[in-house]
């Protein structure tokens, strides 16, 4: 009887673990598909890299601007709630509100939809002409069939409409184009 | 009241422009010609012979006004037309059309003791062209077009092929530095930049011509260390207060690092090298009669009590001439403009018109950072206060209250830091103790403070004209979310190409209480309730260009 509650437990443990468990089709070189995607403002292009590591998913996102380059570099963990500073989000610039430098923000990432979707629900301290304020953000990076796009859909709680990107994969070696 | 009349009347002689208006006889009727451009600036194409009828424009127009240009639709000086008609209606000018240059030559050859060559395949001779043109009197051609001038009995006078073949723009310029500078303007200089590629628009040359200007489009990129150091060594010569006019050669370096590098020099910038007519402009004083009146909406001495509501605010600073102004829609919202204060000395008139088609929702503020394009953190200590006193005396004959800083040295285009050191307020604030305030940036800063009830106040937000309107309803309504204090004071940048007409649609999208106010108003409401952080331009905030 203890040996099939224990097997039991240790299902109902595993279950939800490998439920959870991202789809490795998300790792990879994304790159914005601008026509199809809410307008950047103060961004000429960007990609995004996402790498998975059991639970951590590492995001690295190279923006340009004209001529200029931003790259920034983030992971979030699924088993756990993590604290980043200067949590990235692709910002409208030509809005005063920036990061607060040196502030952190509370990160959960959840795996949903059998692994094919990423949900991430970030409080992400802001500095705005008024003072420090917290923005909420939910954000699903959503894994479409076929695996060769990726869409990130993205909430604020001080924004009614969704910003919407929609990426494409490409090659590594295409990083540098 | 009677300390600006005061003011008045001891700035007055200072300003050649209102001397001009103040003589000026009951406006005679006069003649001049015009010709219409159409929008060819190609190399290969329209360029040599609208590069040699801008040429001959400035010397036509040394001793009296007689040659005027209007630009085809699209070319970013939209007022042309315009203030064609404003020349005829109220200086009394009567027009005559010349169809083509050889019409031109016909009646304007005579101002012309010569030509010089300039070589279509090295561009840098067509500036070093119309160097010599002011010096010598010469028009400027193109080999095809020397039988044209030949023609009207004009003689060579030099000829540019092959001097500087193989040279670099830094060998092209410092030898013509070594061979005419010591005979042009010391206290002008032109930037004949802007475009790369096959077309070039010199609009401005004219002006060049006129006064005898260098002219040149040197870098101001440190990664062209040579041409650098030429221009600072021009720089540096120049005489005290010296005004660059024309713009710099996009893609060789930014403006940021060019008003940059000016600014440190306490020199002032006037664009853009598309600028037409300066020549015929300068020649007319205001007419008899006319003073400029803003329409101010709020006493100097009144204090407004903001209520709980988000305030708005627009301003379009954008070289006033360009875009929105001649677009339908203008009136319908309040609108404050950055008029171009140096015209007071070189373009009267078209300020003239400006005040005269405002509309009661219009209203002109100065600047921009001083009498022109400036970046006051770069401006040395011993020049600001005497470039602040031409700004505010300036401000003064144009009745204007509210003057507008922008420094974007450290800005990456119209975005990032676009702020103001402490020591930079402090000066503004001690140069202008009249003004009813100060606005900052060009696209969003973050530079306030609130002293003595006179708010500085930065760009929240910046009207990229190309944004969908649906996106800039959702951007204005979250900063209004994001910034949940009421008030709030919202001030909004246009862009200069933005139509009104849908920003009226976009502020019946916005939520909340709101209201959109004249600028002097936003201010005095401003200075009612800081709900805004007082804040300067952090050493810790990253900055694109570093400086020199």
């Amino acid at each position: 009887m203890k040996r099939t509650l224990l097997k039991l437990l240790l299902v109902l443990v595993l279950l939800p673990l490998a439920a959870v468990a991202g789809d490795p089709a998300i790792n990879g070189r994304w790159r914005l598909d601008l026509t199809r995607s809410t307008v950047l403002d103060g961004w000429s292009t960007a990609d995004v890299a996402i790498q998975l590591a059991d639970s951590k998913v590492g995001f690295r996102y190279d923006m340009t601007w004209h001529s200029t380059k931003v790259a920034a570099s983030q992971t979030v963990d699924t088993a756990q709630a993590v604290d980043l500073t200067n949590f990235f989000r692709i910002d409208q610039r030509h809005m005063a509100v920036y990061a607060q430098p040196k502030s952190a923000a509370r990160v959960q990432a959840t795996w949903i939809d059998g692994g094919r979707t990423l949900r991430i629900e970030a409080q992400v301290p802001l500095e705005t002409s008024q003072g420090n304020t917290t923005m909420r953000i939910y954000q699903e990076f959503r894994l479409q069939e076929g695996n060769a796009e990726l869409v990130l859909i993205e909430l604020h709680n001080t924004r009614s409409r969704p910003l919407v990107y929609h990426f494409t994969k490409v090659a590594e070696a295409a990083a540098k184009k | 009241m009677k300390r600006i009349s005061f003011f008045l009347a001891l700035i007055l002689p200072a300003l050649p422009g209102l001397r001009a208006a103040e003589a000026a006889p009951a406006t005679p009727a006069r003649a001049a010609y015009v010709m219409h451009f159409d929008g060819d600036w190609k190399i290969a194409g329209g360029l040599p012979e609208k590069a040699l009828l801008i040429g001959l424009q400035g010397l036509a127009n040394r001793s009296a006004p007689r040659f005027y240009i209007v630009h085809a639709e699209g070319f970013p000086w939209e007022i042309t037309g315009p203030l064609e008609d404003f020349y005829a209606r109220k200086h009394g000018v009567k027009f005559t059309e010349l169809k083509t240059t050889e019409e031109a030559l016909g009646h304007f050859a005579q101002y012309a003791k010569g030509y010089v060559v300039w070589d279509p395949t090295m561009m840098p001779t067509m500036n070093v062209a119309y160097t010599i043109a002011g010096l010598e009197d010469a028009v400027v051609v193109t080999p095809a077009l020397i039988p044209l001038a030949e023609r009207h009995g004009l003689k060579p006078i030099d000829d540019l092929r092959g001097r500087y073949a193989g040279q670099t723009d830094a060998q092209i310029y410092t030898d013509a530095k070594r061979r005419y500078w010591a005979r042009c303007s010391h206290d002008q200089l032109i930037l004949l930049g802007g475009q790369r590629g096959d077309i070039r628009i010199p609009a401005i040359a004219d002006w060049g011509v006129r006064q005898k200007m260098f002219f040149h489009d040197l870098s101001a990129n440190p990664i062209h260390a040579d041409e650098l150091a030429l221009e600072k060594q021009f720089f540096s010569e120049l005489n005290p207060g010296g005004t660059i006019f024309g713009w710099h050669v996009y893609g060789k370096d930014t403006e940021e690092q060019h008003t940059t590098l000016i600014s440190t020099y306490g020199l002032k910038m006037e664009g853009l090298q598309s600028l037409p007519n300066l020549s015929f402009n300068c020649q007319f004083g205001f007419t008899p009669g006319f003073k400029f009146t803003n329409h101010h909406h709020v006493a100097p001495e009144a204090k407004l009590v903001a209520e709980p509501k988000v305030y708005l605010a627009f301003v379009q600073s954008d070289g006033i001439g360009i875009g929105v102004w001649t677009k339908p829609g203008r009136g319908r919202l309040p609108l404050s403009w950055g008029a171009i204060m140096g015209w007071v000395h070189f373009s009267p008139a078209a300020l003239e018109y400006f005040h005269e088609s405002a509309t009661p929702n219009d209203y002109f503020i100065g600047g921009l950072s001083g009498p022109s394009y400036m970046y006051p953190n770069h401006i040395p200590a011993n020049r600001f206060g005497l470039l602040m006193k031409e700004a505010d005396d300036l401000m003064k004959v144009l009745d204007e209250r509210i003057f507008e800083i922008m420094d974007n040295s450290a800005a990456d285009g119209n975005l990032g830091n676009a702020d103001l050191t402490k020591e930079t307020v402090d000066r503004y604030y001690a140069a202008f103790p009249d003004v009813a305030g100060f606005i900052n940036g060009y696209g969003p800063a973050r530079t306030r403070d609130l002293r003595d009830g006179r708010p500085l106040i930065s760009y929240d937000y910046y009207i990229d004209p190309r944004r969908p309107r649906e996106e800039v309803t959702a951007d204005l309504n979250e900063l209004i979310a994001l910034n949940s204090k009421r008030p709030y004071f919202l001030l909004v940048h246009v862009r200069e190409s933005n139509d009104v007409n849908s920003l009226v649609e976009v502020i019946k999208q916005l939520t909340g209480p709101v209201e959109v106010v004249p600028l002097d108003t936003f201010m005095k409401l401003a200075a009612s309730n800081q709900t805004y952080v007082t804040r300067y331009q952090d050493p810790a905030d990253p900055k694109h260009f570093k400086g020199y």
